[in-house]
């Protein structure tokens, strides 16, 4: 009976170094889950354990109801993993790398032909597809191992960083992909630093920093905290007269800055921003854009790890760079 | 039920094999190899030809030749071929996208074993022809052409296993490549080295002990010696290094093992005939303890009148051949368990999911 992923107390030490102290998370059917966090926080060494490559040092995994300790292959029937690194076999063709990947699931050779044509289409890999992989570009490669971690058709999938090197269509491609298989009940859990592209097709998110799975109670205070909201408005002096007029911006809010985007202000919650655009709509001022300067996701994020300031465009993390598990 | 298990067992484990050769051992430059491996046996065999007077003498110097030859050349490219089969793929991201199938540990290690030893079984099917050509120049028994190829074909099993061995347990592909051929080499040179060092520095001591004829008459009768006058006996001190300690590190060298392995073939004088004979020869005569007292006595051999020969003039060398241990299944054995072992501790290290990571490597 499928159940999706559930992690519980999980702990991995190497040697005398804990890679991930204490992650407890769950992915029901059917639903895409964020893994959010900084470099070094675990979430490879996580996802490795989720893959049966590794055993956690505490706690107990289960993918669908099975052990990937006790039982790995029941788990790897039904897992699919996409690695943050790309290996390909460089001298065989994408067709014939998804072919042999069939027949290492225990396919015959038709049906293995079979699904790694209707890969090739999904992964839309069709004018490289008998070409050695070594010509590939990394996007391609990028499409080739997502692909290959969908061969045997899983039930859980896990998606270390699947959007790096993806062009803007690549990238909208994968997010319906990955929808479309949620819808049809597969669970999967996504790590990724490009937060905007998970707040779009995640359902919940996992926070991971030195080691440890924020609590739900730490999420909820964090995603109410004060954030920065970005104003744009067809009349620039109108909307500063607007904002320096008081009792437009509430008490605690402040402008925090200007852009070519628009200007920033610190707004307490949702409701204060409500407020805020209530008040300047009635002050005559012409607004055309009104919003959170961050995602959901990456303002929680920004929060939780608290060392990097919650100044938009600035991410903490550089988004291709991957982290070493030990 | 075990017939379909081992049925997917078999499938699974000739999928690896068989994307071990496409991926490895693909391309020109592959070809190109065993064209120039033809040429080298090609040149090294007509030169035989002639050094041998083959076309008089038969084949059999030749042929062992060649079946050297091949377990050179494969032993040098072997570990370049299997030395990375398994921290190469680590290296490349290909291991870990293997092992999150289906495909088992032990399926892993063995398939690409197997590739590696098919890949060295090739250069034997290269040399084949040159083979043939000994073969029909006569001399050579059909038991010696099928027990020599066949340990041949271990002995280049033994180096595949080491190599994909080695490449499971050492993390940096270069290590592991370095240390098969360091592998190779001891067994090939370190072997001969080790035991000319240590058999010459363990020397004991032995004593001989002579008698002289003084003086003596000739019976012109008889034909014999008489009123024999002996000197007293004459003891004598020599250092005599101890070669029986140490033969069997010759037969944990490969050339030994084959050369030893082949059916002695020897003329009516009890000669061998062939180069296998006459490395056999040496190896099992070194089995022989050394004589650590001899007695050498003129006057009692001048008293029989020299004709039956009083002392042992030592044993033909097809004698000491057939009274020694066959050193070929002691050096076989030691290495397919060496190569069993380098295996199965590859297969350990390997195993997933890992519980435990070797320091500075990356699992995926």
């Amino acid at each position: 009976m499928p159940s999706g992923i559930a992690v519980t107390g999980v702990s991995r030490s190497f040697g005398s170094v804990f890679a991930l102290r204490d992650a407890t998370l769950t992915v029901p059917v059917g639903s895409v889950t964020a893994l959010i966090g900084p470099n070094g926080s675990g979430k490879t060494t996580l996802l490795l354990m989720l893959a049966t490559l590794l055993t956690p040092t505490t706690g107990a995994i289960r993918i669908n109801g099975h052990d990937p300790v006790t039982e790995p292959d029941l788990v790897r029937a039904q897992m699919g993993w996409m690695p943050d690194t790309l290996g390909t076999w460089p001298s065989l063709s994408p067709r014939a790398a998804l072919q042999t990947t069939g027949r290492m699931y225990r396919m015959n050779r038709e049906q293995s032909a079979v699904r790694a044509d209707e890969l090739i289409a999904l992964a839309d890999l069709g004018d490289f597809a008998d070409q050695p992989s070594r010509v590939l570009s990394r996007g391609q490669k990028q499409r080739l191992s997502l692909a290959r971690a969908l061969v045997h058709s899983p039930g859980v999938l896990l998606l270390d960083e699947p959007a790096s090197g993806l062009d803007p269509a690549a990238r909208a491609a994968l997010r319906q992909l990955l929808r479309r298989l949620a819808g049809e009940g597969t669970a999967i859990l996504v790590s990724s630093h490009v937060l905007a592209e998970l707040d779009e097709m995640a359902d919940a998110a996992v926070y991971l920093a030195d080691g440890r799975t924020a609590s739900p109670e730490q999420v909820a205070a964090a995603g109410a905290s004060a954030r920065a909201w970005r104003i744009r408005s067809l009349d620039d002096a109108a909307l500063e007269r607007a904002l320096g007029t008081p009792g437009v911006v509430g008490t605690p809010a402040q402008v925090i800055g200007v852009d070519q985007l628009g200007t920033l202000v610190q707004v307490e919650s949702e409701a204060a921003a409500a407020a805020l655009l209530h008040n300047l709509v009635l002050s005559g001022v012409p607004v055309c854009d009104f919003g959170p300067a961050v995602g959901n996701l990456e303002h929680t994020f920004l929060d939780l790890t608290r060392d990097a300031p919650a100044v938009p465009g600035s991410l903490p993390v550089a988004p291709t760079e991957s982290e070493a598990t030990t | 039920m075990t017939g379909s298990r081992n049925r997917v067992f078999l499938t699974g484990l000739w999928l690896v094999v068989t994307l071990e050769l496409r991926q490895r051992v693909r391309g020109v430059s592959w070809y190109v190899l065993l064209g120039v491996f033809m040429l080298l046996v090609g040149i090294v065999t007509f030169l035989l030809w002639l050094a041998t007077s083959a076309w008089l003498s038969g084949g059999g110097g030749v042929f062992s030749t060649i079946i050297f030859f091949v377990l050179l050349l494969g032993t040098l490219v072997s570990p370049a071929l299997s030395g990375n089969a398994i921290n190469g793929d680590r290296d490349a991201g290909t291991l870990a996208t293997t092992q999150v199938t289906l495909i088992s540990t032990g399926q892993l290690v063995l398939g690409k074993f197997l590739a590696a030893w098919i890949t060295a079984l090739a250069f034997l099917a290269a040399a084949l022809p040159f083979l043939i050509f000994a073969v029909v120049l006569g001399q050579v028994s059909l038991a010696t052409i099928a027990i020599s190829v066949l340990v041949l074909a271990l002995e280049l099993g033994v180096t595949a296993m080491v190599g994909v061995g080695l490449s499971g347990i050492l993390t940096r592909p270069l290590f592991s490549i370095v240390l098969t051929y360091l592998v190779v080499a001891a067994l090939s040179l370190g072997t001969l080295i080790a035991f000319a060092l240590l058999g010459t520095a363990t020397q004991h001591e032995a004593t001989r002990v002579t008698n002289y004829v003084v003086s003596s008459t000739f019976d012109e009768t008889t034909g014999r010696q008489s009123d024999i006058i002996c000197s007293s006996p004459e003891t004598t001190t020599y250092k005599v290094p101890r070669f029986d300690y140490f033969w069997w590190l010759l037969a944990a060298n490969p050339y030994v093992v084959v050369a030893d392995a082949a059916p002695g073939a020897f003329d009516d004088s009890g000669f061998p005939t062939d180069l296998f004979g006459q490395i056999a020869v040496g190896v099992r005569t070194a089995q022989a303890p050394a004589e650590l007292h001899t007695e050498y006595d003129t006057c009692a051999e001048a008293a029989t009148g020299y004709l039956d020969p009083p002392y042992d003039s030592g044993p033909s060398p097809e004698d000491a051949y057939d009274g020694a241990v066959p050193s070929w299944f002691i050096g076989l054995t030691m290495h397919l368990l060496l190569g069993a072992g380098a295996l199965a501790w590859a297969w350990r290290r390997t195993r997933t999911p890992a519980t435990r990571l070797p320091v500075g490597s990356r699992i995926a």
